[in-house]
C-alpha cells in the first residue's frame, strides 16, 4: 500500500483540475467579460466601464445586422444540405460498400492527406482553379460553352460555399461514420432478409440508427460556418458581410464594445442552435459506447 | 410453455402450393455439390451435397470453422455460392436474393433493429411491402403471440432479456412465411436454463407451422434433441448425414463417433471401433473385451456417473454407469481396474 | 462478406472518385504552380519549369513575402510546446474520467462549450480580459493558453473514448495481483493508452500550427505561420504562396509520417521485449 493514498474523489479532482482551471480561466471568465463589456461605453481604442446601452441598441436598430444573419444562415443552408448529402454518400459507401479493412483506411487517409496543407493556402489553391485565367473557365471557353469567362467562379458567394464544402465535407462524414460503423453488419442482413430494398435499408434502418452522427456533424458545420469570418474575407474578396466578419471589423478598428455585444448575439444564437440539438442526443453515453 | 389451443399457427404459414415439375417434391432443401472458397483461396465448404426432407428439424452440427455457418448463409443467400447449385422447394435459388429465396434467416446476435419496438421489429416486412399500419400491426401481434411475447409488443429491444429479444427475432423471421427458417447458433447466447427451455419451443414452433428448420450448432446434446435430420461436418466436408438415432449409434467414421461424445473410439486388431461409453463397465469383468486400467477421475452426474481410466500405454477410455450401479461398488481414483465390453456392442468405423 | 456488387456500388465509386478529385485539385494546382517558370504566374498554363519561387523564399529573408521565415519558428516552437502540454493535461483529466465524480459534468460540458464556441470569441474575451487587467499579451502565456483552450477538448474526447472502451477488469486485476495504483498506470493502462496518447500530441500540435483565430489577439509582437498566410492571401500575385504550400505540405507530411513510424517501432520494440521476456 503506497503511504500517500488519497480518496478516488479526490484523486480525480486534482487530476481535473489543470484542464479546469484553464477552461474557466481562459474560456468561462473571458466569455463572461465580453458579456459585461457589451454594456460599457468606449471612446478609440479604449473601453470606458460605465454602464451604456448604446452598443445594444444600435446593434438591435440596425438593419445591417439583420442582413449580415440572413446571408450567414443562407450560406449554412446551403453548405449543411451539401455537406450532408455528400458526407452521407462518402461514410456509406466507405462503410458498407468498401468491404477490405485495409482499402477503408486507405482511403480515409486519401481524405484525411490534403487537411495537412495550411487552411489559407488551401484557399489560395483555387484560385488556379476558379479565377478568370483558372483551369475552369479555360475548360468552359476551350469547349465552346462559353465565350467570355465567368466571373462568379472566384471572389463571390459561390467560392464561398465551395471552399466551405471542399473544407467541412470531411468533419460531417466523420461522425456519420463513426456511427454507420457502430451498425452491426447482420442488422443490416436482417433487414435485407425482410425484403427491404438497398433505399430501404438506407431509409428505415440505416438513417435513423445514424441520427446521433448527423447530430453531431451538423454540430460542427454549424459552429464552423457561424463562427468564421476569415474564410468568407478571403473568398468573397471582402464583398461578404457575415456576422462574425462584422466583428472581426469592429476589433480591428478597436470597437470592443460594439464588438462584445455582437459577440453575444452570435454566441446565444449558435449556443441556442447546438443546445437544441443536443436536446437529441446524449454525446456523452454516444462517445463512450 | 403453454400451448393456447385455439391458435392454429399452420393457418400463419402459406398454403402449400403445387409442386413445380407437377409430381411430388419430398425435400424442402437440396443442396448438389455447393462448394465455397474465398478469393480463390482453400475451400470453407467443399462439395456438400444435402437434401432435407419436407418439414423437417435439421442441425448442422460441427466445431467451429468447420463451414457449418457459411453453409447456413449460402443457403440465405448471405453468401455467394462459388460453385453447385441449392433448389428450396424444388426451385433453383442459387443467384437469388435474400428475400426471393424464400428463406428466412434468424441472427445468432438476433439483429433486431434497435430503434424500432418488438412490434414494429416484427412488422418490418410488412411495412417494407407496403402494408397500412393497423393492418400490419395486428399481423405483427399474431406472430408475437405465437412466440409468446404479446405483453412486451411495445418494449424497445434494448429492454428486452437475451431468451425475449430472440422470441421477437423468432417471430420477425416467421411473418416473411419462409418455407425455410435458418437460424444460426440461436442458443448458443443464452444461459443454459433458458436454454433448454427455448430448445423445447423452438421444436414445437417448428412441429406446429410445418416449415423446415436448419440450425447450426456446435453442442451434440442440442442437435441430437431437435433433430429430424443431424448434419455433422468437419473442415468444410459433411462427415455424416443421418437421423439422430443413427448418427449416435453408428457413426460413420472415427471423426462423428468422437465429437458426437459418448463414445470410446478403439484400434481392435486392424480395425477401429466404436463402443459407446454406456455399454462400458469397470470393476466386473462381463465376459467380453477386457483392458486392465487405472481410474484416473470420476465424475458424478446424477443418474449417471462417468468414470475415466487410463491403460498402461497410456491411453484413456470412458465409462458412464448409472448411479445406482456404481454405489454398488464404487471405485476409487488410482484403484486397478478392468474396462470391459462386449463384442456385440462394437461398431465397425470406417476407416 | 461474400456477396456479389450491385450496380449502387460502381455509382458511390464514382462519387468516391470525383470527391477525392475535388480534395486533390486544388492541392495539386498548388504543387504543381510552385514549379511554375519566372515569367508564370498564378494560373495554369506553366510557362517552364524552376524553382525560382523557392529561391524567392529563401534568399534575402524571403522579403517581399512577408516574414514567413520567423512565422513558421514560431509556429514551429508554439505547436511543439502546446503539443506536450495537450498531452500531458489531456492525459490528466482522462484520468480523472474512469470514475464519476461530483463536477465531472462541469468539466465535460466547459470542454464541449470550448469546442463549439466560434474561436474567434474565446479569444476575443482572453484579449479583453487581458486588456481589463492591464496585461499585455504575450506568446508564452495567453498565446499558448489561447491555443489549449481549443487542443485541450480534443484530447478530453480521444482520452474519453480510449477510456471508456477499455475493459475495466485488466486495472481489476492488476489490483488483485498487488499493484499500487501508480503500477498500474505504469503498467496496465499506460501501454493500453499509448497510441491515444500519442494521438493527443499529434492533435495537440496540427491544432496549434493550424490555429489563428484564438492566437491572434493574443501572441503578442510577431505572427505565427497561418496569420502571416492569412495576410498576405489578398496581396499575393505570384506563385511563391503556393511555394509555401508546397514545403509545409512536405513537412507536414514528414512530421505525421515519422510520427507514424516511431509509434510503429514502440510497438514493435515492446512486443519483442514482451516475446524476449517469455522465451
Amino acid at each position: 500500500m503506497s503511504s500517500m493514498t488519497v480518496s478516488p474523489r479526490a484523486a480525480s479532482w486534482l487530476q481535473a483540475t489543470p484542464f479546469t482551471l484553464i477552461m474557466t480561466c481562459l474560456v468561462m471568465v473571458p466569455l463572461a467579460i465580453i458579456v459585461s463589456v457589451s454594456f460599457m461605453d468606449f471612446g478609440f481604442a479604449e473601453i470606458i466601464p460605465e454602464f451604456y446601452l448604446g452598443n445594444w441598441t444600435d446593434l438591435l436598430r440596425s438593419s445591417l445586422t439583420f442582413d449580415t444573419y440572413k446571408t450567414v444562415f443562407r450560406q449554412l443552408a446551403i453548405v449543411w444540405t451539401i455537406t450532408l448529402l455528400l458526407g452521407f454518400t462518402i461514410s456509406y459507401y466507405l462503410i458498407f460498400h468498401v468491404r477490405s479493412n485495409m482499402w477503408r483506411a486507405i482511403f480515409l487517409a486519401a481524405c484525411a492527406i490534403p487537411f495537412w496543407t495550411s487552411g489559407p493556402i488551401r484557399m489560395i489553391s483555387w484560385v488556379p482553379l476558379l479565377g478568370r485565367e483558372g483551369l475552369v473557365n479555360q475548360a468552359l471557353m476551350g469547349t465552346g460553352v462559353i465565350d467570355q469567362p465567368i466571373s462568379w467562379l472566384l471572389y463571390s458567394e459561390f467560392s464561398v460555399i465551395v471552399v466551405y464544402v471542399n473544407m467541412l465535407t470531411m468533419a460531417m462524414a466523420g461522425p456519420i461514420a463513426n456511427s454507420m460503423a457502430k451498425i452491426s453488419p447482420s442488422i443490416i442482413q436482417a433487414a435485407r432478409d425482410q425484403g427491404a430494398s438497398e433505399w430501404q435499408v438506407i431509409t428505415e434502418v440505416i438513417i435513423p440508427l445514424i441520427k446521433p452522427g448527423i447530430v453531431v456533424g451538423t454540430i460542427f458545420i454549424i459552429t464552423a460556418v457561424m463562427g468564421d469570418g476569415f474564410l468568407v474575407r478571403a473568398m468573397s474578396g471582402n464583398q461578404m458581410n457575415t456576422p462574425a466578419v462584422a466583428i472581426m471589423n469592429e476589433i480591428n478598428a478597436f470597437q470592443f464594445p460594439p464588438a462584445a455585444a455582437k459577440s453575444v448575439v452570435l454566441l446565444l444564437v449558435v449556443l441556442g442552435m447546438v443546445g437544441l440539438l443536443l436536446r437529441f442526443v446524449d454525446i456523452r453515453k454516444e462517445l463512450a459506447r | 410453455m403453454k400451448i393456447d389451443s385455439d391458435f392454429n399457427a399452420k393457418k400463419l404459414m402459406p398454403e402449400t402450393e403445387a409442386p413445380a415439375d407437377g409430381g411430388v417434391t419430398k425435400y424442402d432443401v437440396e443442396m448438389i455439390a455447393v462448394s465455397k472458397s474465398y478469393d480463390g483461396g482453400a475451400k470453407a465448404v467443399d462439395t456438400i451435397s444435402l437434401r432435407i426432407p419436407k418439414a423437417s428439424y435439421c442441425c448442422l452440427l460441427g466445431p467451429s470453422g468447420c463451414g457449418k455457418t457459411t453453409t447456413l448463409r449460402m443457403l440465405a443467400g448471405h453468401e455467394d455460392i462459388t460453385d453447385g447449385d441449392v433448389l428450396i422447394h424444388n426451385k433453383n435459388v442459387t443467384d437469388g436474393a435474400p428475400s426471393a429465396r424464400g428463406t428466412s434467416m434468424m441472427f445468432q446476435s438476433y439483429a433486431l433493429f434497435p430503434h424500432l419496438s418488438a412490434l414494429d421489429n416484427v412488422a418490418f416486412s410488412l411495412k417494407i411491402k407496403g402494408v397500412g399500419k393497423t393492418e400490419r400491426q395486428a399481423k405483427a401481434m399474431e406472430f408475437l403471440t405465437l412466440v409468446q411475447m404479446e405483453h412486451l409488443a411495445h418494449r424497445m429491444p434494448a429492454q428486452l432479456s437475451g431468451g425475449q429479444q430472440q422470441r421477437v427475432a423468432l417471430a420477425r423471421s416467421l411473418i416473411t412465411r419462409p418455407k425455410v427458417l435458418l437460424l444460426d447458433e440461436p442458443l448458443s447466447a443464452l444461459d443454459p436454463f433458458l436454454r433448454v427451455l427455448m430448445r423445447t419451443e423452438l421444436k414445437r414452433i417448428q412441429t406446429e407451422l410445418g416449415i423446415t428448420f436448419v440450425h447450426v450448432t456446435h453442442s451434440q446434446e442440442e442437435a441430437l434433441a431437435l433433430s429430424d435430420l443431424v448434419v455433422v461436418m468437419s473442415d468444410g466436408q459433411i462427415m455424416q448425414a443421418g437421423s439422430a438415432r443413427d448418427v449416435f449409434e453408428k457413426p460413420a467414421n472415427a471423426f462423428v463417433a468422437k465429437f458426437i461424445g459418448g463414445h470410446n473410439v478403439i484400434a481392435v486388431d486392424d480395425r477401429t471401433v466404436s463402443v459407446r461409453a454406456d455399454k462400458c463397465r469397470i470393476v466386473e469383468t462381463v465376459g467380453g473385451v477386457n483392458i486392465p486400467a487405472t481410474v484416473t477421475s470420476i465424475e458424478y452426474q446424477g443418474s449417471m456417473v462417468r468414470i475415466l481410466v487410463k491403460d498402461e500405454a497410456g491411453k484413456e477410455y470412458c465409462a458412464q454407469i448409472s448411479d445406482t450401479r456404481f454405489f454398488s461398488d464404487p471405485p476409487a481414483v488410482e484403484e486397478k481396474v478392468m474396462f470391459s465390453w462386449l463384442p456385440e456392442d462394437e461398431w465397425l468405423l470406417a476407416a | 462478406m461474400g456477396t456479389r456488387r450491385s450496380a449502387s456500388y460502381y455509382i458511390l465509386s464514382a462519387v468516391f472518385a470525383a470527391f477525392l478529385l475535388f480534395l486533390y485539385g486544388p492541392m495539386l494546382c498548388v504543387y504543381l504552380l510552385s514549379f511554375q517558370g519566372p515569367e508564370g504566374g498564378m494560373s495554369f498554363p506553366m510557362r517552364g519549369f524552376s524553382l525560382v519561387w523557392f529561391e524567392t523564399l529563401f534568399t534575402a529573408g524571403g522579403r517581399g513575402v512577408g516574414d514567413i521565415h520567423n512565422s513558421f519558428i514560431r509556429s514551429l516552437r508554439l505547436g511543439a510546446i502546446v503539443a506536450v502540454l495537450t498531452m500531458l493535461i489531456g492525459l490528466a483529466v482522462g484520468m480523472s474520467f474512469r470514475r464519476r465524480y461530483p463536477g465531472s459534468n462541469f468539466v465535460f460540458y466547459s470542454a464541449i462549450i470550448s469546442m463549439i464556441v466560434p474561436g474567434i470569441f474565446v479569444g476575443f474575451g482572453i484579449s479583453l480580459t487581458l486588456n481589463m487587467i492591464g496585461m499585455r499579451p504575450q506568446w508564452w502565456y495567453s498565446g499558448i493558453g489561447a491555443q489549449l483552450t481549443w487542443s485541450l477538448p480534443f484530447a478530453m474526447l480521444i482520452m474519453f473514448i480510449i477510456l471508456g472502451r477499455m475493459d475495466k477488469s485488466y486495472e481489476e486485476a492488476a489490483t488483485d495481483l498487488g499493484a499500487s495504483s501508480f503500477q498500474r498506470f505504469q503498467y496496465v493502462i499506460l501501454p493500453l493508452i499509448l497510441p491515444g496518447v500519442i494521438g493527443m500530441f499529434m492533435a495537440g500540435f496540427t491544432s496549434s500550427y493550424e490555429e489563428a483565430a484564438r492566437a491572434g489577439l493574443n501572441i503578442g509582437t510577431g505572427n505565427t505561420m497561418p496569420m502571416e498566410l492569412t495576410g498576405l492571401l489578398g496581396a499575393a500575385t505570384t506563385p511563391v504562396m503556393f511555394a509555401v504550400g508546397t514545403l509545409t505540405t512536405l513537412f507536414m507530411f514528414t512530421l505525421v509520417i515519422s510520427t507514424l513510424l516511431v509509434s510503429a517501432r514502440l510497438a514493435k520494440r515492446r512486443q519483442l521485449r514482451l516475446t524476449a521476456q517469455h522465451a
